[in-house]
């Protein structure tokens, strides 16, 4: 029988081709390596990210559809796998040394971290509903397995748990609202789902409505909107550092990717309907998440629900469904991606710094850390201050962005309640640097550790880059409004 | 481009004065001192053609798609600010040389000090009011980090919190205002800003942009009811007291009023917020900074009451009320710095600034009496200082005021013989009043300390003399707010009119009060009772409040169990899919056709009902995992049926893994044990039977809808272009699923590599594992 | 048939459910079972029934002839199923694991990303068997500030 293969067009997905073979490669290796020389595996890794990078810069002004039409690689894809990108590096840099201090298994560790790298940058250019599923299974699989797999702690492996039959769960719910759009439109396709819907416009059937919110819940949970959050905090805290790190900003980026595309692009046609229910979902994970933070003394916690309150920020410039929403919501990812990996790398620092096996989780382990590591201080001071939205760093260049976009939209109670959010953030962010500054340090000895070069590079990169782009935004800016043009005209 | 100089050396010296402080010790005030100097000559300059009407306006990008740019826009509202800021910090840089001595953290102070004052001059030079909100949330930042500078002590590192919460969250209601502002005014730059004035104000958004400004404004100048951080911020050192939270820092209110008042004043809504908070606020200063007896928050207060009365007269907008208000900054800078700089001197030399333990300390400390003697005649409003010919316009303006003019005069005229009696006891009785026990014996103030109060409190007198200095700078400032050209006269004498007859009475009362002063303190503060149920303790309610609120809410929805989360999931969606299918009336009656079945399907179907029952049921493990086995072979059995082959191949072979993957493991897991409560269970049932029959209910109402067909056309019309197929189906089939079992493939691996990492954990663990207690790390 | 299948869907959805929200470590693992066959059968289902015409094309055709099954949710479900495998067969493994760290089947004394807050050093707490109670204790050990 005669099978015509469409030409492949693998050239446009070679970002994630590059990444999944070094995945695989680094298995292999690691597998032949000596236990004691593991931890190099982090160079070829880190190799493979920065190829990627580079291979996306060379596909820059592409908009293609690829495989049947299920992946497009286009503006859209390649500026949110950059952040993917970035992330995935600096969480490799602060792995070098913490991997193997609380004995990762290397070899799995680094290669997962790749692997669920691709599914997120398989997720930023799927526009086929089956494509969309199968590269959130992949990220988050992977994901599964690297939260539980930090063996000194009893909370890795429950944090696993919960992740996984969460996930699974809310997993469960994507497939639904797949279900019912397709049994609807007759489709798999996001841009067949726009035809559909621009045919029939706000008088298709109420199943549509109920299958864009079925999919919402499914990446609402990847996200970690309010109410579908709840696992984030137990998720956070138990999984290795390095790991909370990638995925706070990682699944971030591919969540969003995916909301973007479906409501965006396939739903366009409902927008108001959604828009409404975005709003809420954002006033409320904004408002919950900040809350929330207020309390926490546990660092990894707080940074959790920190990350959900941001979550609401980025939701707000969905919501606002404009150019300068889409393009506040890019902004916002890229210096997201620095900021919050950061802090985490923070943390792994004060790890180091100190005895316990849960060392630098507790706020009261950075009290008097502007004494005896002023630059550590100092960076996380700059990294705190940004994600309160503090000028003129980068993170309120963000915040007011999206804000922008939200009034600009008539949204304007969004935009004030997000203002608000602000101050009670800025209660938690800023008892962090009042306790680096102003507490001494209490009884326990100081380790004159030597922090691992790899580790200091990530954090100096991340905290230069809030000052960087606060102040120069427009190289960045520029890059933004070029591709949502793109994406917004074609 | 020296504009930008201005502010960015003020920054690069900030990173450098750690060093310098390091390299210079006791010299590093006086050295530092010459940046802010020469920016005051620099700025003394531009008077002249800024005084005739001109403008430096320049602008660099920054963020292009919001309209954001690095610009600048300097007129003489502008320059009056920045003399004040340049001249004061020399000032105040050359005294903290002296205060702070040989402090070990004295770098960090001269950093913090020349950030703030880069910062403020950037408040007010700039020329987008999102370049200027930039600037006054630094300045913000700036003052927090000043106030905790001691931050060995609980106390200043809670007032530096509350000082930041309550500006900061003021700046961001400013940030919300400029915003909306911006969209109404169709630009963020001020040039245009302020010739849009007419739009502004017949914009349906006009009011919440002056709210949400207001807010930011009073909350940054200490108004009622916003104006408890700033005695609170007295915790910080003298210097700073002297520089921010007096004579700049506080006044970046009244600079922003000033500032849009030609763009958001003269509306009613304007006259009475503004007024009537800057009413409301003078008077409560003046009284309450009666009551006190430290230095400090004595100063404190009567600098609550000076802001509320700039408020005050901006928000009666006439020309003379402008001019006044622009005079008064200049006049209140001067006295109230020299004031409070000599109370740091007082504190430095006798250990205490408590004014009950003060006396006679003129023979001591003879250059600081007589610059606290200046200084609180001007503050009195005496002949022949600049606050007496303040006063006399502050006078004429409030009897001249279109609204209200007999409240506004009598409120002000209260507020400054309270003002009188403050001065009194601040400039006058420390050093010449009875003899008191100071805890030390004092010396007259080093070099460094006296320099500044002695420049200020002279400045006062000799402005006083020769008024037209000061005519020049206020002229060019009042010229700014008003947009037209005002010229202002100044002098000392006006001849005999209602406003001397004012100052006497003032004058009169106020050294009454003086004399009651002890009598008053004892009868009870008002003081006391606005402690006990005044803002500040809305503060801390407001914080415990948002505090309790965020312990219900984790107690609600953080609790650990996976089942809540779940629970709560599972009750949103149930809620909001459930009650869009009722409302949108997605529930239709179902084809009877569709029930339509075959005997063995009938049986595959109770067979699974069965089976599912007795995997939720049976208390075996083994008989539950041979009940999944049931429905697994079940479904493949109906995928068999229907029309999906390889779907059951693939079902079969998957379950049969599952299953002996299951039992091999589970065998070695305990057995089932009945954990949950009953009431646990059914409760837990319920919600799985209501999320159950939403599910039944949707696929209901989708088989009743007709499938939309508008695709199928599509398809066909499209098909090769889509999927380079000539046969749909084929195309789908070939591509779609050998795509697909690609990304299984990888799929199966990360979870097989999971499993592998998992396993390996396992083996290279040490025996003892089993135990909860995590291994010591190596 | 489909109002059958419906009903099969709400049962193995409902099963499905109460063991996840049961506190067995085993029945966990049931559950996400059973839910992986409920959407499976809806996806199934949504797409249309067609008994015996699968989307095959005979050796002596070119090309398929109508009626057939409708192979795109047919992709879908496969793809879901190998998922779902790959998912359940990580699940085992972890809660061996866990059961093996922990010492317990009892997902109620997996809570001590709460309840420790920061010291992996206190054993879990022990707390009594109706959970239906807010658990007030752990929460307000939870965040001192």
């Amino acid at each position: 029988m005669e099978i015509s293969i469409a030409p492949l067009n693998l050239l446009a997905i070679a970002p994630q081709i590059v990444v999944s073979v070094t995945a695989l490669v680094v298995l292999l290796v690691g597998l032949f390596l000596p236990e004691e020389h593991r931890g190099r595996i982090a160079w070829p890794s880190l190799a493979g990210v920065l190829i990627a990078a580079g291979l996306l810069y060379y596909l820059w002004d592409r908009n293609d559809l690829t495989l049947s039409a299920m992946l497009r690689t286009d503006g859209y894809s390649l500026f949110l796998n950059l952040i993917i990108l970035i992330a995935a590096a600096l969480a490799i840099l602060f792995s070098v040394d913490y991997a193997g201090r609380v004995r990762l298994p290397r070899t799995e560790y680094y290669s997962l971290l790749l692997l669920s790298t691709t599914g997120m940058m398989l997720m930023t250019a799927a526009v086929n509903l089956i494509t969309l599923f199968l590269a959130l299974e992949m990220l988050s699989i992977a994901l599964y397995v690297l939260v539980g797999l930090n063996r000194a702690e009893q909370r890795s492996g429950e944090a696993a748990i919960k992740y996984l039959v969460l996930g699974a769960f809310s997993s469960g719910f994507l497939l639904y609202g797949m279900a019912l759009v397709y049994g609807q439109v007759g489709s798999m396709a996001l841009d067949d789902v726009r035809v559909h819907l621009l045919s029939t416009g706000s008088q298709s059937p109420v199943l549509l409505w109920l299958g864009l919110g079925l999919m919402l819940i499914g990446f609402g949970f990847k996200v970690a909107l309010v109410p579908f959050h709840m696992w984030t905090p137990d998720v956070y805290q138990g999984a290795p550092t390095s790991v909370t790190a990638f995925m706070s900003a990682g699944t971030k980026v591919a969540g969003f990717a995916a909301l973007g595309r479906v409501t965006l692009v396939a739903f366009s046609g409902l927008q108001n309907v959604w828009i409404w229910v975005l709003a809420v979902l954002a006033a409320l994970t904004m408002t919950i998440g900040n809350l929330a933070a207020l309390r926490q003394t546990n660092l990894k916690r707080m940074l959790a629900y920190s990350s959900i309150a941001h979550a609401g920020y980025v939701l707000v410039g969905l919501t606002a469904a404009n150019r300068t929403g889409l393009d506040a919501v890019f902004f916002y990812l890229f210096i997201y991606a620095f900021m919050n990996t950061g802090a985490f790398a923070v943390l792994i620092a004060a790890h180091r710094l100190g005895s316990s096996p849960v060392a630098g989780e507790n706020l009261d382990d950075l009290a008097g850390l502007a004494e005896h590591r002023p630059w550590l201080a100092a960076a996380m001071a700059l990294l705190m201050f940004s994600l309160t939205g503090v000028p003129p760093l980068a993170g309120f260049l963000g915040k007011l962005y999206l804000f922008s976009a939200a009034v600009e939209a008539g949204l304007i109670w969004l935009a004030i309640l997000g203002v608000l959010n602000s101050v009670v953030s800025a209660y938690y962010y800023l008892r962090v640097v009042v306790t680096m500054y102003m507490r001494d340090k209490k009884g326990a000895e100081v380790v004159p550790a030597p922090l691992c070069p790899a580790l200091q590079l990530g954090i100096a990169v991340a905290a230069i880059a809030t000052v960087f782009w606060g102040l120069w935004p427009a190289s960045i800016l520029n890059l933004v409004t070029i591709t949502t043009r793109s994406f917004f005209g074609g | 481009m020296a504009i930008i100089m201005a502010i960015l050396s003020g920054f690069a010296l900030t990173v450098v004065a750690p060093w310098l402080c390091r390299l210079a010790r006791g010299a590093t005030g006086w050295i530092i001192a010459l940046q802010p100097v020469g920016l005051a000559f620099y700025f003394a300059s531009q008077l002249h053609p800024i005084a005739a009407g001109g403008v430096i306006a320049l602008s660099y990008p920054w963020v292009p798609g919001l309209g954001i740019a690095l610009s600048f826009y300097v007129d003489g509202l502008s320059l009056l600010f920045a003399l004040l800021i340049s001249g004061i910090g020399a000032l105040v840089v050359i005294y903290a040389g002296g205060y702070l001595g040989e402090h070990p953290q004295a770098g960090r102070f001269y950093a913090l000090i020349l950030m703030f004052m880069a910062s403020m001059l950037g408040l007010v030079l700039a020329g987008n009011v999102i370049t200027m909100f930039v600037f006054w949330e630094l300045t913000s930042l700036s003052s927090f980090l000043l106030i905790g500078f001691d931050h060995q002590r609980e106390a200043a590192r809670a007032a530096a919190l509350q000082a930041l919460l309550v500006t900061g969250a003021g700046g961001l209601a400013l940030l919300a205002g400029l915003l909306l502002l911006g969209q109404a005014g169709g630009s963020l730059e001020l040039s245009t800003l302020l010739n849009e004035g007419r739009a502004i104000q017949s914009h349906p958004l006009y009011l919440s942009i002056l709210l949400l400004i207001l807010v930011g404004a009073f909350t940054k100048s200490a108004q009622v009811p916003f104006h408890f951080w700033l005695p609170g911020a007295m915790e910080a050192p003298t210097p700073v007291s002297a520089y921010l939270h007096s004579a700049t820092m506080v006044k970046a209110g009244v600079y922003l009023l000033a500032r849009l008042s030609p763009v958001l004043g003269g509306s009613e809504a304007w006259h009475y917020l503004v007024t009537g908070a800057g009413t409301a606020t003078m008077l409560l200063g003046a009284a309450v900074a009666l009551w006190q007896t430290d230095l400090k928050r004595i100063l404190a207060y009567s600098t609550v009451s000076t802001l509320g009365a700039l408020v005050l007269l901006l928000g009666m907008d006439t020309v003379l009320s402008v001019k006044a208000a622009m005079l008064f900054l200049l006049v209140h800078a001067l006295y109230k710095g020299a004031l409070f700089l000599i109370a740091g001197a007082v504190d430095h030399e006798t250990g205490t600034r408590e004014v009950t333990r003060l006396g006679r300390l003129a023979r001591a400390m003879p250059v600081t009496a007589v610059a606290a003697g200046l200084a609180a005649l001007s503050m009195a409003g005496l002949p022949p200082m600049l606050g007496f010919i303040n006063k006399e316009l502050l006078y004429e303006a409030k009897l001249q005021a279109p609204r209200a003019s007999v409240l506004v005069t009598s409120a002000g005229v209260l507020a400054n013989m309270f003002l009188v009696a403050v001065a009194g006891i601040v400039g006058f009785a420390p050093f010449f009043g009875r003899r008191a026990d100071p805890p030390r014996m004092p010396h007259e103030a080093p070099l460094a300390m006296l320099v500044g109060p002695a420049v200020l409190a002279g400045l006062g007198l000799v402005c006083g003399l020769f008024p037209d200095a000061a005519s020049i700078v206020v002229s060019a400032a009042a010229g700014a707010v008003r947009a037209e050209v005002t010229a202002v006269e100044l002098k000392l004498w006006h001849g005999i009119n209602p406003v001397l007859g004012l100052s006497l009475l003032t004058v009169a009362a106020g050294v009454g009060l003086y004399a009651a002063r002890g009598f008053l303190r004892r009868a009870g503060s008002i003081g006391d009772a606005i402690g006990r149920w005044g803002p500040r303790r809305w503060y801390s309610l407001l914080l415990a409040s948002l505090n309790g609120l965020a312990r219900v809410q984790t107690r609600l929805l953080q609790s650990g169990y996976l089942r809540r989360y779940l629970m709560v999931i599972v009750l949103t969606t149930v809620a909001l899919v459930g009650s869009t299918l009722l409302l949108r009336g997605g529930l239709t009656e179902p084809v009877p056709s569709l029930l339509d079945a075959r005997f063995y399907e009938w049986t595959i179907a109770a067979l699974i009902l069965l089976a599912t029952l007795m995997a939720v049921l049976s208390p075996s493990r083994l008989a539950a995992a041979a009940a999944l086995s049931v429905i697994g072979y079940g479904v493949a059995l109906l995928y068999m049926l229907f029309s999906a082959p390889d779907l059951a191949m693939t079902q079969f072979a998957v379950e049969t893994l599952t299953v002996i993957l299951f039992v091999l493991v589970v065998y070695r897991l305990p057995r089932f044990a009945s954990l949950s409560s009953r009431r646990a269970r059914l409760r837990d049932a319920a919600i799985a039977l209501l999320a159950g029959g939403l599910m039944t209910a949707l696929v209901l109402t989708a088989m009743t809808l007709p499938r939309d067909l508008h695709l199928a056309t599509y398809f066909a019309e499209n098909s090769l272009l889509l999927a380079k197929g000539r046969n749909v189906v084929n195309a789908i089939l070939v591509d779609f699923r050998a795509l697909d079992t690609l990304g299984e493939i990888t799929v199966l691996a990360v979870a097989g590599i999971g499993i592998y990492a998992l396993l390996r954990l396992r083996l290279e663990e040490p025996a003892d594992s089993g135990s909860s207690q995590p291994e010591e790390e190596v | 048939m489909e109002i059958v299948l419906a009903f099969i869907i709400g049962g193995l959805y409902a099963a499905g459910l109460y063991m996840l929200m049961r506190r067995s470590l085993v029945k966990l693992v049931i559950g996400l079972a059973l839910l992986s066959q409920a959407a499976n059968l809806l996806i199934f289902t949504l797409g249309r029934l067609i008994r015996g015409r699968p989307a095959l094309i005979p050796s002596d055709m070119a090309r398929l002839v109508e009626p057939f099954a409708d192979p795109v949710p047919q992709a879908l479900i496969l793809t879901a199923i190998v998922i779902g495998f790959g998912v359940q067969a990580f699940a085992i493994i972890l809660i061996k694991r866990a059961y093996q760290t922990v010492g317990t089947d009892d997902l109620d004394d997996m809570r001590s990303t709460d309840v420790m807050h920061g010291s992996s050093s206190a054993p879990p707490v022990n707390l009594p068997n109706d959970k239906w109670r807010s658990p007030v204790e752990a929460t307000l050990r939870d965040e001192g500030a």
